[in-house]
């Protein structure tokens, strides 16, 4: 008999971000952890919830776990195959209507307080220490959409200033992406790493602790995050339960290639 | 009559040195690849390439040294290389010129072009670095005729003062090279799943070549014009072209293949394997038939899609 008790950290973070998914809402999905979290959300926590990626494919119900956001295991299970430039315009469109339904899940190397996120270099921009991939289609969606975002938490990462700003957040405060001619109305609502969840506060867009996992604490968080974060409002979040973790395990991603069962 | 190629004679025609070109497909799906091992082992350079979404295709041509300016916006073997590396390597070390658009910006400009607008006006970019840093300065773009010499404008919106606009210039392209399913002997070509750029840079390109999986005749083709993307009057070369995309992926004809990856992955972690992969699977093959012998019959028939899944899977594991 399979243990479904022994949740890994990647388990955790992924019930964490499909519990954010809403019904209703539209899920920009990339691959990876957001797909995993997002495929969860869709079938146990928001069975209405809608997955679409970047490249252009709409309503996506994968059978096996794509590697990449243009896969044929994407491709060949979704509701319409648009290409690039009508799903820009479609998130733009969607601002654009006020309507209130999209949700993006975008990653980084590094973020600032602001939700500010590097995506894209290291050190200089010329001759930079390590080059990423660039922007992808993460840009874009900081300026329509509200996202989660998710990191690995060190200190390294969460810095006060950041090399690169590839993906706006918050920019420097509450007026800050108004300042900036970006929707105003829209940014990041979350961050979901490994040690746990920070949210932004409402009248200083500042990053705060909201919550940290059974595995992590407050002074863990605290001594992996490179800025002054505030701990007053962080409470404890539940472990998934083993029901949960079976899904995951044996329906989502049961090849292992995002998520790997630990050895008994 | 006819717009049938050879490999060798359709890039030798069209593809030439310094050439502002883009190429079809979206990081590990429906990439020309079997066209640019041609362009390597023709010898084109200097091309400014405008990438969109790009994969392992580009950045075997970076490694190469064959590109002169690159306008990126992503730039990976998404699942199998995070980061391409000959591209990561290249903006690290500065051994090329390069640009960051995000990926909106890209497509946009794209399909600007295929509208044949001088530029279009966005409002993503904004509040980022990809607007403070410029990859290519004004000074460096006015010596190279085919960049624009800026990287975009940013202006106050006319009909909605107050609003700003960032304004995109549209490439002019010389040459587009996409790979299809299908096409016919007069140019007509149908790309079945998503398009993603490929009708864009068709339409905006001076030259386009199609390397295509099957080649029917032009009555075939038109018995289902709904399904059509191109017509032939806008390709200028057809080259019948099987598993053109491999290790790419190719909607339901077949699967990347994942041991390529991981293989050119590994390789491309130094120069000297990189340079070994290149003279093994590329420089070393007298043309695409030489590569699919080399590859094997059985390797590429692991490949192919199942029916109704839209990807490759071994079957004969299945519990009934």
């Amino acid at each position: 008999m399979a243990d479904y008790t022994n949740y890994t950290k990647l388990e955790m973070q992924a019930v964490t971000i499909a519990k954010a998914v809403q019904n209703g809402q539209i899920a920009i999905v990339g691959t990876g952890l957001p797909l995993i979290g997002a495929s969860l959300a869709k079938r146990v926590f928001a069975p209405d919830c809608t997955l679409i990626v970047e490249s252009g494919l709409m309503d996506g119900a994968p059978v096996e776990v794509p590697t990449s956001v243009g896969d044929c295991r994407f491709m060949a299970h979704c509701s319409v195959q648009w290409p690039n430039y009508k799903y820009v315009g479609f998130q733009a469109n969607d601002w654009l209507h006020d309507n209130d339904r999209m949700i993006a899940f975008i990653g980084g190397a590094q973020i600032d307080p602001y939700g500010n996120v590097n995506s894209t270099c290291i050190g200089e921009y010329h001759g930079s220490k390590a080059r990423f991939t660039g922007s992808g289609g993460a840009n874009g969606i900081s300026t329509f959409v509200n996202t989660i975002i998710m990191m690995q938490h060190e200190s390294r990462r969460f810095i006060e200033t950041i090399d690169y700003v590839t993906s706006p957040g918050w920019v420097d405060g509450p007026d800050g992406r108004a300042k900036k001619g970006l929707p105003a109305n829209r940014g990041p609502l979350m961050v979901v790493t490994d040690r746990g969840v920070m949210k932004f506060d409402e009248t200083t867009k500042r990053m705060y602790l909201a919550g940290y996992y059974e595995f992590s604490s407050i002074e863990d968080i605290v001594a992996n995050t490179g800025f002054e974060i505030d701990t007053s409002r962080a409470v404890k979040i539940d472990p998934p339960s083993p029901e949960i973790i079976k899904i995951i395990r044996e329906e989502i991603d049961p090849g292992q290639a995002f998520i790997k069962v630990p050895k008994e | 009559m006819g717009r049938i190629y050879k490999l060798e004679d359709a890039i030798r025609e069209f593809v030439k040195d310094g050439d502002h070109i883009a190429f079809g497909g979206f990081t590990t799906n429906r990439k020309p690849y079997a066209a640019v091992n041609e362009i390597l082992r023709q010898g084109q350079k200097d091309f400014i390439v405008e990438a969109g979404p790009g994969g392992g295709d580009l950045d075997m041509l970076i490694g190469a040294g064959r590109v002169k300016a690159y306008i990126n916006c992503y730039t990976a073997n998404s699942g199998f290389t995070n980061v391409c590396r000959r591209f990561r390597k290249a903006i690290e070390k500065e051994e090329i010129l390069f640009e960051d658009y995000s990926q909106d910006a890209a497509v946009l400009m794209f399909h600007a072009a295929s509208l044949g607008v001088p530029y279009i006006s966005v409002r993503v970019m904004l509040g980022s670095d990809i607007v403070e840093k410029w990859g290519i300065s004004e000074e460096e773009r006015k010596k190279i005729d085919k960049l624009p010499d800026k990287k975009f404008i940013i202006q106050d919106n006319p009909f909605h003062p107050g609003e700003k606009l960032v304004l995109l210039p549209a490439p002019r392209l010389d040459t587009a090279i996409i790979h299809a399913q299908m096409a016919s002997p007069d140019g007509t070509c149908r790309i079945l799943g998503d398009e993603f750029h490929d009708s864009d840079i068709a339409i905006a390109a001076k030259h386009c070549i199609v390397t295509c999986e099957e080649l029917v005749s032009n009555e075939e083709i038109r018995k289902d014009p709904n399904l059509n993307t191109l017509p032939g009057f806008v390709v200028d070369a057809v080259v019948h072209t099987p598993h053109g995309a491999h290790p790419s992926q190719c909607y339901d004809y077949y699967d990347y293949d994942k041991q390529y990856l991981r293989d050119y992955d590994a390789a491309s972690k130094t120069d000297e394997g990189f340079q070994a992969f290149l003279d093994e699977w590329v420089l070393g093959v007298d043309d695409h038939e030489d590569y699919l012998n080399k590859l094997g019959a059985v390797r590429l028939l692991k490949t192919k899609v199942v029916p109704g899944l839209g990807f490759s899977k071994d079957m004969t594991k299945e519990v009934k």
